[in-house]
């Protein structure tokens, strides 16, 4: 098991290692100049003294110099904040992504796993019609207009929320409320699937026939297999929730690092593009292993391909 | 029982299987797991609700889209312009309802030498730095010198090279040992180290020869190139704030010298943090009115006055928060809420309907104001373009004939109805005292339809697709001028959106036949305006060129009689609005602010410069209503 715990996180870094590689040449050839701002063009000596000092003159020897200060957990600078190294704009902005990712998954789970199990257990009833239509409603809708029709429900008619911001207690439902719906969409769809599966099996119905009660049944015996899809996905949903969402941090004004991504992107910021896709990916590669290793706890048929 | 229904897909041994995982053990772990991830969800809650919150300031404004920097050299943003402009002061400032140059650190008006050539600051003795210092004369040197010396300096630099004697050799000078250091490898024979030891032992002796001189503590003589009658407005500048001696403690040195191996003048750019103290750093030590408390990356500004300020017992708002938001919306949101006293920015994608409350005067909280900056288009006036195609718009008459198929009242009324100004002048009219712009040219179909016909096209014929290049913002711009040029002149017009920073390069590379272009005044002349337009600038992006132009600008550079001057001044704009046409000026930008009725003391002004020192803010109630004033 060591060994393949091992194996895999080399493996991980191998895969971050190509992300690097990969989005750097995609930093390089994309057209546009990260030192450009404002109307005014930037006289070329001044770019060209900007180049020099941050070694951009020469894209392997860059490409090198990154790639040894994130060993260091050092990225260095951003051209599109003076003030701010990446290292801070990364330890300011994702504790409050993974805090309201963290929250968002367990709303998702919380509220997502009993709707699919009340939807495969009720088939066809007024429940399951009323699941599967949350659950369409939350795949469908973009979080932009979730987002904005909480916004203006709770913080503007009613006013019982702040319009956004960060630092108090009260700006977090909204966000989490807006960042959970996709994600208990998806759980509910996963965990009805899974359990209509299950639910129709052998084991079941020896349960059943021994004479268990079916909420027994339902909730201790078939749950447990049933969840194993919603374990699977729920490494990269939850990567995905903390690392933040672009919509959901500018329809409620949140400081997360989803807002990086995108104006990182948009800024031809090399040192910001790169550094939040590192976090991106070896978060992602993290959950990855993480769940994959819960995965084969609850379920030790699979723990060979581990 | 309607659930068990389908067939079994797991067989009876994965059952087995399946019971052994739930062993007691494992069922045990799992609740601690669960306990474990409730603990964590409480403890992050609490102390995420513990963390300790200032009570709100006095005044709450919204900066969109936060600070860029707040490095006076490097800084070219309006917003940040208006964040130094409150915690620095320049010799002079300028004042908020009629935007002239006023008393700012030092005594107004300086003296001035009867060529207009020299100008003496007295700085006054009770101006203090945050810290209680004594500002000096060698203070102001020391910020300007940033703006010039490459490492720190960016677009203003020519605020210094066009106007002070000596500051273009300096930097030509210091420019030419950069760029001779980056392209000598460090490790070869030493001829690098040599090279820079003597740059680096030149550099005092030879900034001595630039017009900058502390006469005495108190005292600064400038000694400009020639005359600058708007040399007093440019003192307010950011470029020209002071910087305190502070600051050398974190500057980067090599072998002892005060420059980087590269040749380049670099501080940490950190040093404009409040409470950073690398190197036994104070932290940020300013000058102006207010001081900077506390920053928060992306999202508040916290500032104090400042205790040392020569008037600091007469403000009124004694604390002022700077939120940011990435987000107009939730800005305006925030505003209507009661959470924001003033918005200076309402560009919305409704920004229209804001215009409409504003001038029905159903909002008498919202105010609006034409600023000193211009929306143009460029032509490319070089042929043949980038990538051999020749280029239509080398003919003068066809610039001609596409500015006179331009309907702007239609655009600025009917397309965009957000109240800006129609633009047929580079510079705004009655924006700058004592310069009246050209009439420039109105919509004339049969002429414009004759000068393309006396081009060679005649209907537009033979005149291949004209591609207009934009950013996504102007999208309704662009399409309604695309609609008259080819309703006009019968042209097919191709629309190419960019996104902003390709849209930069493209422009920068040349590789464009119309492109969008806008222009905000950095000091109240025209020559902010027409300077762009001369030959070889920097930001002469239709790399038009024409010698009279040139000698018109010249001639006004040199004119002493301020109506002589602006005469000359007129002449060459009426060359590029009337003749030439390298550029099609369509509107001046309007903007909506909204200032909640108990803050006084604010006002709307073409350059958006709101000193907070005058503001005053009577009491509200929790929605942000006024209680008493």
């Amino acid at each position: 098991m060591t060994a393949r715990i091992i194996r895999r996180i080399i493996a991980g870094f191998i895969t971050v290692a190509c992300v690097y590689a990969l989005t750097f040449i995609m930093v390089v050839s994309i057209p546009g100049n990260p030192f450009q701002s404002g109307a005014r063009n930037m006289p070329p000596e001044a770019e060209q003294a900007l180049r020099a000092r941050y070694h951009m003159d020469n894209n392997w020897v860059y490409f090198g110099e990154f790639l040894a200060g994130a060993a260091r957990l050092d990225f260095g600078p951003t051209f599109t904040y003076n003030e701010w190294t990446c290292n801070q704009i990364i330890a300011s902005a994702l504790p409050v992504s993974v805090l309201i990712g963290f929250l968002a998954i367990l709303v998702a789970l919380m509220v997502g796993v009993p709707l699919g199990v009340v939807g495969a257990v009720r088939r066809g009833g007024w429940l399951d019609a009323g699941g599967l239509a949350l659950v369409l409603l939350g795949i469908s809708l973009p979080t932009f207009v979730t987002g904005t029709a909480l916004l203006t429900i709770f913080a503007l008619f009613l006013r019982i929320a702040p319009v956004g911001g960060w630092g108090a207690l009260a700006h977090l439902p909204l966000p989490v409320l807006t960042l959970s719906l996709p994600f208990v969409a998806y759980i509910a769809r996963l965990t009805r699937v899974g359990m209509l599966d299950v639910l129709g099996s052998d084991f079941i119905r020896t349960a059943l026939a021994k004479g268990l009660r079916p909420r027994t049944v339902v909730w201790k015996h078939a749950l447990k297999p049933a969840l194993l899809p919603v374990l699977s996905y729920l490494g990269p949903a939850t990567a995905q929730a903390m690392t933040g969402s672009f919509v959901v941090e500018k329809v409620f004004g949140v400081p997360g690092i989803g807002q990086h991504f995108v104006n990182a992107a948009l800024n031809r910021d090399p040192g910001l593009i790169l550094s939040t896709v590192l976090v991106f990916a070896a978060l992602l590669v993290a959950f990855n292993l993480l769940i994959d290793l819960v995965y084969a706890w609850v379920d030790p048929r699979i723990s060979g391909a581990v | 029982m309607p659930w068990l229904i389908g067939r079994s897909l797991i067989r009876a041994d994965d059952f087995a299987e399946t019971l052994k995982g739930v062993s007691a053990a494992r069922a045990v772990m799992f609740r601690r797991l669960l306990l474990i991830c409730a603990g964590l969800i409480v403890v992050s809650v609490s102390l995420f609700a513990l963390t300790a919150k200032e009570p709100r300031a006095d005044f709450t404004y919204v900066n969109p889209s936060g600070i860029h920097t707040l490095d006076p050299a490097r800084m070219s943003w309006t917003q940040d312009f208006r964040v130094a402009l409150n915690i620095w002061e320049g010799l002079t400032t300028w004042d908020p309802k009629t935007l002239t140059p006023i008393e700012g650190a030092a005594l107004f008006p300086p003296d001035i030498s009867p060529d207009q050539l020299v100008y003496t600051f007295t700085i006054r003795e009770n101006a203090r730095w945050s810290n209680g210092d004594s500002l000096t004369a060698g203070d102001f040197i020391r910020g300007w010198r940033r703006g010039m010396e490459p490492g720190t300096a960016t677009d203003y630099t020519f605020l210094f090279t066009d106007h002070i004697v000596g500051a273009a050799e300096y930097v030509r000078w210091r420019n030419e040992a950069v760029t001779l250091l980056t392209a000598t490898p460090i490790d070869q024979t030493g001829f690098h180290e040599s090279v820079l030891t003597s740059h680096g032992a030149e550099l005092d002796a030879r900034f001595d020869e630039v017009g900058l001189r502390a006469v005495d503590i108190r005292t600064l003589e400038v000694r400009l190139k020639r005359p600058c009658p708007y040399f007093l407005d440019l003192a307010a500048f950011p470029t020209f704030l002071p910087c305190h001696e502070s600051t050398e403690l974190l500057r980067e040195r090599h072998h002892g010298l005060p420059i980087t191996a590269e040749g380049l003048v670099v501080y940490d750019p950190q040093w404009t943090k409040p409470n950073y103290h690398r190197n036994d750093y104070p932290g940020l030590v300013t000058n102006g009115p207010y001081m900077l408390s506390d920053w928060t990356f992306k999202r508040r500004a916290r500032f104090r006055v400042n205790p040392f300020y020569r008037a600091a017992e007469q403000i009124a708002c004694r604390t002022i928060d700077m939120l940011e938001y990435d987000n107009i919306s939730a800005s305006i949101m925030a505003y209507e809420t009661g959470d924001v006293d003033f918005l200076t920015d309402m560009s919305a994608p409704y920004d229209h309907e804001i215009a409409r409350l504003y001038r029905s005067g159903e909002r008498p909280d919202f105010h609006s104001c034409v600023l000193s900056a211009t929306y143009f288009l460029s032509f490319n006036c070089v042929s043949p373009m980038v990538g051999g195609r020749s280029n239509p718009f080398v003919d003068r008459r066809i610039r001609k004939a596409f500015t006179l198929a331009v309907d702007r009242e239609r655009i600025v009324e009917n397309v965009l109805k957000r109240g800006d100004g129609v633009a047929h002048s580079f510079v705004p009219p009655d924006a700058i005292p004592g310069y009246v712009p050209p009439s420039g040219l109105r919509r004339d179909v049969n002429e414009a339809q004759r000068l393309l016909a006396e081009a060679g096209y005649a209907h537009g014929v033979g005149l291949g697709p004209v591609e207009l290049l934009y950013v996504p913002n102007d999208e309704r711009i662009c399409q309604a001028l695309a609609r008259m040029w080819e309703e006009v002149l019968g042209i097919h017009v191709e629309l190419r959106s960019q996104e902003s920073k390709t849209f930069a390069e493209e422009k920068a590379n040349q590789r464009f036949m119309i492109a969008r272009g806008n222009w905000y005044a950095d000091y109240n002349d025209p020559t902010t305006f027409l300077d762009c337009l001369g030959t070889g600038n920097g930001n002469n992006d239709s790399r038009y060129s024409n010698p009279r132009y040139d000698e018109l600008l010249a001639a006004a550079s040199l004119a002493t009689q301020p109506s002589a001057r602006a005469e000359l001044l007129r002449l060459a704009e009426s060359i590029i609005v009337e003749d030439d046409c390298p550029i099609l000026p369509v509107l001046h930008y309007a903007q909506t602010l909204a200032i909640k009725p108990y803050v006084k003391g604010l006002y709307a002004n073409a350059r958006l410069w709101f000193p907070f020192r005058y503001v005053t803010v009577g009491r509200r109630d929790q929605r942000g209503s006024v209680l008493e004033r």
